[in-house]
């Protein structure tokens, strides 16, 4: 039986935590939205945890039915992804490929071993952004990829900076998550209900 | 994390040899993972060298060639 979540005239990233909490406890899902934005970020997530989306217009709003297909492999989640309170999001903010001051040499250790171990705590981030140098995080032949698409295959949302990734010159090189711009972040800053700043 | 692979670590005296290690046994492309020393090894803030157990072997005559000084490889 399909687990419904009614997203109509919730405001971003509700839709997505809410759907995504939702697959956790359930195969079929069908998420209702009311605009575009919301019908896209779902479809994304959903999309990106390996499951199929169907869109149904209705009268009442667009219906979004989302199947964990049987021969796609998903990343089984035995703890909850996001923190307790769902409309409470949180965000991890990486403004730079190294992890405290001092040696750049351990920093980039630090940073290797916090991603390791994101993946062995709880809770997960909902949604990680990177900023200027730490846009290199996400670009081919980072040491820390796997680490991320680990935990882009959950669901986390992975946003880098696009002008961050133009100023470095690296846009093309991105390997996980999506190119982001300022006003998405300053949103999912504004809205989270926790910031965690590495 | 996989979990369908066996994994074992190598311990060492600091964060530099575990570095050193890294580099070892990536150029002889033996699979590795510097990762924080996990917490039921030891209570202290130290890294290891994650490794794949069918791997401790090779991995002990390549750092030993190499005189690399390990403190110990356990299994996970």
């Amino acid at each position: 039986m399909a687990k419904i979540v009614d997203a109509r005239r919730l405001a971003c990233p509700q839709p997505v935590i809410q759907t995504r909490n939702a697959l956790q406890e359930a195969n079929e899902v069908i998420t209702i939205v009311d605009n575009e934005t919301s019908q896209n970020n779902v479809t994304r997530m959903a999309q990106k945890m390996g499951c199929t989306v169907q869109p149904e217009e209705k009268s009442d709003g667009l219906y979004l039915h989302i199947s964990k297909s049987g021969d796609v492999q998903v990343e089984q989640q035995s703890r909850p992804v996001s923190s307790p309170a769902a409309d409470e999001p949180l965000v991890l903010l990486v403004p730079d490929a190294l992890m405290g001051r001092g040696d750049p040499e351990l920093g980039g250790i630090l940073i290797r071993a916090f991603f390791h171990t994101l993946g062995e705590v709880q809770p997960l981030p909902d949604t990680i952004i990177f900023l200027n140098s730490g846009v290199k995080l996400v670009i081919e032949g980072s040491n820390v990829l796997e680490d991320l698409q680990h935990l882009s295959n959950q669901g986390i949302d992975i946003l880098a900076c696009g002008t961050c990734l133009g100023h470095y010159d690296l846009k093309d090189k991105v390997r996980v998550g999506e190119i982001s711009n300022m006003y998405t972040i300053a949103e999912t800053l504004l809205n989270a209900g926790k910031v965690v700043s590495l | 994390m996989s979990s369908r692979l066996s994994y074992a670590v190598v311990l060492v005296p600091s964060t530099n040899h575990a570095l050193q290690a890294e580099t070892i046994l990536t150029r002889q492309d033996i699979h590795c993972k510097l990762i924080p020393v996990p917490r039921h090894i030891s209570s202290e803030c130290g890294f290891c060298v994650r490794i794949l157990q069918a791997d401790k072997e090779h991995v002990s005559h390549t750092l030993g060639a190499a005189n690399v000084h390990i403190a110990g490889i356990y299994d996970l």
